[in-house]
Order: structure tokens, then sequence, then C-alpha cells
């Protein structure tokens, strides 16, 4: 029933297209085992061979969901469910014979495709899942019309042109809900800051130039030096490595309303993010977050999270006071506790608190004695020992954004002052006409909060080893072969660079438009419609009463035309300026008889148009009066020319 | 009937309902052309799976909040919706009407031709007589459409509404239209091959012979008593003979004979009679027929053979 090739190869190019989009799910022997059975499909469609028998198929596609299940908790259940999806869909057009079968593959085949954009948001991939919808489309129109049928460009032109209004008007107008239920994530590896600092994981994280998220400032964009976006507070130490606390990774809801009186107060910086996916929890803010969209929430200690880890991108707006953030009393314990070693630092830092009791002199003697003294920024640093950060102050004295505000974290809190390192983002790329910031994985970054007065102050040492870091960016300060490093590969030509921009620049309005539009905008899109309802009414109305006008003038002429003969018609048509000259209640044969006595050069061409159209109006004689078309058509020119002289005359 | 399942008990009923509603909304014509009032239009079994697939990919967008799955089933939805307006262009429009008159025997099939005309294309359409006769599927409306229907006894019936389906051009809903063409078509008798084997017009003579010519069959409701043999019946008092005379064939061999009966013994007799003409038309004779009520002075050729035909089948 089912024979036909182009079908099958279009089902067969769907599902391939399918395998490479959700390869993100899949572990590799199950992309494999499904690319097998593509391309044995493929094989059968082009050697003309039958399909697989329905028996075989189902045994085999038993086997392989029974692995599938097996695996369930690596993939996680959304994986499995693309898994069993894709499975059902390869082993049907496997054995596809009937009309019915080819429904239902069309239909799975829609809800895959859908299911693609869970795990790809971004306009280039999201062009190819849609263009892989509408293969699908012309499919499933392929099934219920005859086997020759070509597509009717102009009817699907105009099928589009309707299309398109409603599905916007649907898109940007029907009511958003909010989740129904808890539903299952997709298992990625985490991207960016992670809940561990090393000394050496921020090295490794700025050689990565994907964004990590973008900003828009509704109120003026903060000095560079401000741009400090805090993602994670690192207060566990253990000689070593930095820990997030176990009571901050657990922390859920309860948000901040200490700090009402400072939104009061103080001036507001207001900006949105758009966040790329990291199946994290953890987002950004600058300094003290007072208040945020509903999809996510300020935790304790000025922290922005969401829900559930981001594993699509992720828009939101926080208004924030560019002022330290207010200590809890349990944060200052949370910050003294020492670790073993070091035996140097200590003694530093002990030295140090003799000498400037005062918490503010002593930050800003550290300060100077980084700036003072031959401290230099790399990207690669020496190994250090097990004391590292008495090798790295003493010995090497070449670091890290995170060798430094590991070092000084620790010296500060030998010295009696709570202090943690946070983790995050400095700085991004200004895109002055686009207006957003850019900050990229490249713009990872460590620094250090100390408790003074009630409230974390801010010390970045990199500030004064590099104060270039903080006022340009990394590139600029690096030297010649480190900045090598960051721009290896294709990332050296400038051409692809810059296209590369442009494309950022077309996702980022991808972003905001398309991926962030949510209640919020919608409710004042639906706002701003209410307010111009009358002005919108109007318009309406015009266009309404000009529509109307035009159908009735169209009428009107249609039922004129109605009562006119073709042939007539058609002699109007062409001789309107000639037969104007007509006496209205002359007969057009006449008229043309008339028309051969005065102009004899003319007659032959004349009396051809008065006989066929004799013919065609008196003897209905079709092929006359498309001889007709044709005389007049043919000798435009020549009828031109005959209508001037008898206007002459 | 115990072995019909409920629907098809009950199909009937609602066909004369639906019939009755039809028959206010469209009077039988000659040529009909499907408007607005016409067409009926409902989702087809695969448009509420479509459905289904929006509403599931709704739920699947909302949950991951995400914009692209809904934008995905919006617009679905958009082309679910102007599927309807594309199902229903593709059956208005058109015009339909039956040429001629369709012809058969009684329980052979008859074949009523449908013609079309239209100012566009119409692809994929489907067409039967109501109530369930065999589809006729058409890839589109340049041809015309032979149907056929099966019908059991003789006479000249009205052309059944016909219905016109289509589901182009995704198959997500079905528009149809019942029509009624004012036309008919007629069911002849089925011609005796029994009396084939005796062709009457060409035996020229009755050979010598006792009750040669006469033959005894059992006696058919409607026969004329007088025919019956009387001296049969105490015999067989349930199974009445009669006397079956074939004299009219010898004594009027150009002339296809009818008595005056009734019931079965009618419906013979004309069954014979349809035979003899057919016959007659093929050996090129002149012929004429003899009805009770009827005679169809002697002619001959196919619209002749036509006209007695027809007289047969209004007997």
């Amino acid at each position: 029933m089912l024979e036909r090739k182009p079908l099958l190869l279009l089902w067969s190019g769907i599902q391939l297209s399918l395998l490479l989009l959700l390869n993100q799910a899949f572990a590799l022997w199950v992309s494999a085992v499904f690319a097998v059975l593509m391309l044995y499909r493929l094989l059968t469609v082009f050697k003309a061979r039958r399909a697989v028998s329905l028996g075989l198929v189902n045994i085999l596609a038993g086997v392989i969901a029974l692995a599938f299940f097996l695996q369930i908790k690596q993939s996680g259940v959304l994986h499995f469910m693309l898994q069993i999806l894709l499975l059902a869909a390869t082993a049907r057009l496997l054995a596809l014979q009937h009309l019915y079968e080819a429904r239902q593959l069309v239909w799975v085949h829609y809800f895959l495709i859908a299911s693609c954009f869970i795990l790809h948001q971004d306009m280039f991939v999201a062009v190819i899942v849609l263009s892989v919808l509408f293969a699908n489309l012309y499919s499933h129109y392929r099934l219920f019309s005859v086997a020759t049928a070509k597509i009717n460009w102009l009817q699907t032109g105009r099928a589009a042109l309707i299309i398109l209004p409603l599905w916007l008007g649907m898109f940007l107008l029907f009511p958003r809900l909010p989740p129904f239920w808890q539903i299952p994530n997709t298992k990625a590896a985490t991207t960016g800051l992670s809940d561990s600092l090393d000394p050496g994981s921020i090295e490794q994280l700025v050689q990565d130039d994907s964004p990590a998220f973008r900003v828009e400032f509704t109120s003026a964009l903060p000095a560079r030096e401000q741009l400090y976006w805090r993602a994670r507070l690192y207060e566990d130490f253990d000689g070593r490595s930095w820990q997030v606390n176990t009571s901050r990774q657990y922390q859920r809801g309860n948000q901040i309303t200490a700090s009402n009186e400072l939104s009061v107060s103080a001036n507001l910086t207001d900006y949105s993010i758009i966040a790329e996916a990291s199946h994290q929890r953890g987002l950004f803010a600058l300094a003290t977050p007072v208040s945020s969209s509903d999809n996510v929430f300020i935790a304790p200690g000025g922290m922005l999270s969401s829900h559930k880890p981001v594993s699509q991108r992720v828009s939101y707006q926080v208004s924030s006071v560019l002022a330290p953030v207010v200590a809890t009393s349990a944060e200052e314990q949370l910050n003294l506790r020492l670790a073993p070693g070091n035996p140097q630092t200590k003694a530093f830092a002990t030295r140090l608190k003799q000498q400037y009791p005062d918490t503010d002199k002593l930050v800003q003697a550290l300060a100077s004695y980084y700036s003072q003294q031959p401290f230099f920024y790399s990207l690669t640093p020496p190994r250090l020992g097990s004391n590292s950060i008495d090798a790295f102050l003493f010995d090497s004295r070449t670091g890290f954004c995170s060798h430094y505000a590991s070092a000084t974290a620790v010296i500060l809190r030998q010295a009696g002052i709570a202090a943690r390192v946070v983790g995050g983002y400095q700085g991004g790329i200004w895109y002055p006409e686009q207006g957003y910031l850019a900050v990229r994985q490249r713009e990872a970054h460590a620094w250090v909060e100390y408790l003074h007065q009630g409230a974390w102050h801010r010390f970045d040492p990199t500030a004064f080893v590099a104060p270039e870091r903080i006022l340009n960016n990394l590139d600029s300060m690096l030297p010649e072969q480190e900045r090598a490093l960051l721009n290896s590969g294709w990332r050296q030509f400038k051409l692809l660079q810059t296209l590369r921009q442009q494309f950022m620049h077309l996702d980022y309005y991808w972003s905001v438009w398309v991926l962030g539009f949510n209640d919020n905008e919608q409710r004042e899109l639906w706002r701003s419609i209410r307010r111009h309802l009358h002005l919108l009414g109007y318009t309406l109305l015009l266009i309404s009463v000009i529509a109307v006008a035009a159908l009735a003038l169209y009428l009107a002429r249609a039922r004129h035309d109605k009562t006119l003969p073709a042939a007539a018609k058609l002699l109007y048509q062409h001789l309107a300026p000639l037969l104007s000259t007509k006496q209205p209640q002359q007969p057009v044969s006449v008229f043309l008889q008339g028309c051969m006595a005065k102009y004899p050069q003319y007659s032959p061409l004349l009396s051809d148009i008065k006989s066929l159209y004799d013919k065609a109006l008196y003897q209905n004689d079709a092929s006359a009066l498309a001889q007709l078309k044709v005389e007049l058509k043919q000798h435009r020119r020549q009828l031109r020319r005959l209508h001037r002289a008898i206007k002459n005359a | 009937m115990p072995n019909l399942n409920l629907k098809s008990r009950l199909y009937p009923h609602y066909w004369q309902f639906i019939e009755r509603y039809l028959n206010k909304r469209q009077s039988p014509a000659d040529k009909v052309t499907l408007v607005q009032k016409l067409i009926f239009i409902l989702p087809t079994r695969y448009g509420w799976w479509f459905l289904f697939l929006i509403g599931l990919l709704y739920l699947l967008g909302t949950n991951y909040q995400n914009n692209l799955i809904l934008l995905v089933s919006y617009l679905l939805l958009s082309v679910f919706l102007l599927s309807i307006v594309l199902t229903y262009q593709n059956l208005s429009g058109l015009t339909v009407q039956c040429p001629s008159s369709a012809e058969g025997f009684a329980t052979d099939k008859v074949h009523p031709v449908i013609s079309f005309s239209s100012a566009k294309m119409h692809y994929m359409l489907q067409l039967n007589l109501m109530p369930h006769y065999d589809t006729v599927q058409l890839t589109d409306t340049s041809q015309s459409a032979t149907l056929s229907l099966t019908v059991a006894k003789r006479g000249r019936y009205l052309l059944p509404r016909l219905k016109i389906t289509s589901q182009y051009p995704l198959g997500l809903w079905r528009a149809w239209s019942y029509i009624a063409l004012r036309q008919h078509y007629w069911v002849y008798p089925v011609p005796d091959s029994k009396t084939a084997l005796h062709p009457a017009a060409d035996e020229p003579a009755v050979p010598a012979g006792n009750n040669i010519g006469d033959t005894l069959t059992s006696y058919r409701s409607g026969e004329s008593m007088r025919h019956i043999v009387w001296k049969r019946l105490p015999q067989n008092p349930t199974n009445p003979v009669v006397r079956e005379h074939h004299q009219h064939n010898i004594t009027e061999p150009e002339w296809v004979i009818v008595q005056p009966l009734s019931g079965d013994a009618l419906e013979h007799a004309l069954c014979r009679a349809c035979q003899q003409l057919l016959t007659l038309e093929n050996g090129g004779k002149h012929y004429g027929l003899k009805l009770p009520t009827v005679t169809v002075p002697q002619a001959q050729g196919a619209l002749h053979l036509q006209r007695c035909l027809q007289e047969l089948a209004l007997c």
C-alpha cells in the first residue's frame, strides 16, 4: 500500500535529524543502535526491498526497550521517554506497511520534534528544528493527497499569510499558565562555577568563550568596578580548596525582607538577565538584590537562586542596591573557622593584626602589600606544595584570581576578621548599540568579602595586582603567549569572529523576544492593548469600512460583467479607448464596419476581429473566442494607432 | 435480525431522521452546486488525535516553561484551524450532476455516472450513494465518477442521496455533503435464462404430441384459477399445480405478451418477457410488447428495447 519511496526517504531523513538533535540525551551506544536501525531502513528503501516483518520488529524493539529501561538510572526519566519515543518511531518506519501506520508515525514525529526544544533553545538550532517540523508537515500533506501531487505555492503562500498572524497572536495573547506539576529534567553536565573552588578551576573556566549570561539594564549602566556578579559563596576551607557550605546548598524559598529599608532609601539598579542553561540552581546578581521576578528567589546571603536546576535559558528581573550585603550572626561564626597548616601565613596575619588593629586599616595595608610587592597575574601559575597559601604568598607570587582570593581570605580569618571567597563573574562586554552586557565564562572571577560593621564588604585583591583586569578585560592584560591560549584555533580569524559576534547579537534578541517572553510581558502587552483600545478600534473600523467598500465595488463590477458575454468583455477590455468613441445605441459590429469603411488600411484586421467576434458571440464558439484573444493581443500596436487616427480625425 | 449489532439496527432510523432534515434543506435538483448550506464539516478521528497532540505539547511547553514548545503547539493549532477552511474550500463550488439515467437488471449492478464541473480543482473526493453503498475514490474532478448500486426489485427509482466526502489536504477535518439529484434509474426484470433455451420466436410450428407446449408447474400466487389442474389437487392439496400455456408464443411470434397476472406469477412472466425481448432484439427482428395495460407497437433498435424494458419495469 505504501510504496512511496520519496515519503519513506523523507521520514528516514526526519528520523536521522531527530537523532542528531537529541543526541545529547542519549548515551553513545543508544545513538549507535538508532543509527544502525535508521541506516538499515535507508538501505532497504534504496534497494527497494520490502519492509521488515512486524513480528521481527516488535521483538527487536522489545529487546531494545528493555535495555533502555535497565539504563533508566543513568539516563533519567526524560531521556528514557525520548529514547522510547524515538524507538517507537524508528521501529514503526522499519515495518511500515499501511496508511494508518504512517499517520501514527507522523504524529509521533510531531511530538519528538517539539521535544527537541527541551534540549535546544538557541536560534540556529531552533531554525533547524522548525525546518524539520515543516518537512514533517509536508509528509503529512503527502499522506492525504495523490502521489503525484505538487505543492501549490500560491495556495501555500496564502495559507502562510493566514497562519502567521494567527500563530503569533495566539503566542502573544493566549493565557500563559504556571507549570502544572513537577517534571523530570534533563541530566547533563553542569557548566560554569561549581560548588568547590580549587586553585586551578577558574583558569580552566576562562578558556571557555561561551556566554554565561546576558544583562540588560533598565536603569543606568553601573561603573565597571561595580560589575561584580555574585554567584557562589565559598565558606568552607580545608587548607587547599574552598567549598560552598552545606547549609547554603539546600536553601529554599524564604525571601529576604530585611533589606526593605534599603530599597526605599538607596537608588536601585534594575536589570534583567538571560542566563544560559547551567544545570545548576545558582544564578547571578549584583551586590544586594532586593526584589526579583517570580521564577527565581533571593536566598540568604544575597544569592539569587532558581527553584530547580536551570536546564534551559531562563530570563529573570532583579533590582539591586549597590551596597554591601547585610550579615547574619550565624555567618560570622561560619567564616572565622581556620584550617590547619600554612604557618607562615598565620605569622604574617598576626603581625598585620598587631600593626593594624582596625579592620579597615588592615585591609588597606593588605591591598598596598599586593600592589607594592612583586606579585604576578598569570593563567599558568606554577604548582604549589602542601602549604599552598604559604607557597603562593611567599614563594611563587604568581597566580590567578582564585589564588589571590583564597590567600586573602585565609589571612583575614587568621587576623580574626570573618571573610569568605565569592565566586562569580566580573565585568562583561558592553554592546552599546544592542544595549546589553554579555558575560562569558571567560569573565569568571573570585574575590573576597569580609565582615565589617555588620555588612559584607567586597575586597578584590586582583584589582591591586592587575587593575587592568578589572577596568578592561582579561585579554588586554595577559602577555602575548597566554592570550594565544585563549584565542586558539579558529578564533584567530577576524571575519569568523565578527560573524560569530553578529550571530550572538541575533541570538540575544531571540532570547529576549522569544525565549524570554513570559506572563509578565504578556500582562504588559494586554495592558498596552487596553490602553490603545480606542485607537486599535478606530483602525480596525477604518480597515473594515475600506474592505466592505472594496468588496461592494468588486461585486457590483462582477455583476455588471456577468451580463456581458465573454466575447464582448474581451473586446471592451482590449479596445476600450477605441469603443469609447462608439455611440451607445450602436452595435459593436456596425461600429467596426464603419471603422473599416473609414480606415481602409485597417480593414483586413478589423474584418478578422469582427468575424471572430460574431462567431464567438452568436455561435458560442469557444475556439473563435480564443482566436479573438490572440488576435487582439498580437495587433495591440496597430489598434492603438487606429485609435490615435480616430481621435485625431 | 438478531445477528445485527445495535449500530446497524439503529442506523436506518438515524438515516431516516437525517433524510427528513435534508429534504427540508435541499430538495432534489438536476444540478447541485455545493455551497455553505450543504456542506457539513467535523474533525476526523486523526483530527481529534492531532488536537490531543496539541494539548500534550501545550502541557509540555507549560511545564517546562518553554516558549518554543508552546510556539510549536500554537503553530499546529493554527494549521488545524486553517485546515477547516482548506477542507471546506476543497468541496465548495463543486457542481454535481447526473446527466443520464442509469439502467440495469434486478439483482445486478446499476451504474449511475456522476459528472462534475467547477471553476477550480477539487482533490481526493469520496463518493457513495446513501445509505452505505460502495465508495468510489476520485483523485480529482477532471473525469466523471461511475458509482454502483444493487437493487433486488424491478422498477423505476429515484437516485438516492449522493454523499461526497473530502479530507484533503491534511486529513484533520472531514467535509461532506448529501446531495439529492433529480434523476431516476431503471431496474429491469432479470432475463429468465430458462426460456432462452427455447427461443419461442424461432420455432415455426408445434410438433404433434400431447401436452407439448404445456408444462405442469407449481401454482404461484396471483395466477389465474382457470389454469389449476383440479384433478391433481386431491393428491397434494397444499401444492396446486397449473398447466402453463405457451400458445401465445406460437400464435404471435413477433409480439411479446404478458398475461394479466399478479404476484410471483407476474414476476415470472415479466422475466420471461424480458428474455424474449433481448433475444428478439439480438435477432434483429421487429417486435412489439403487449402488456395488460400498455401496448408498444412493433419496432426495432436500442431505444425501442429500452422503451419496452422500461414498460416491463413499471408493469
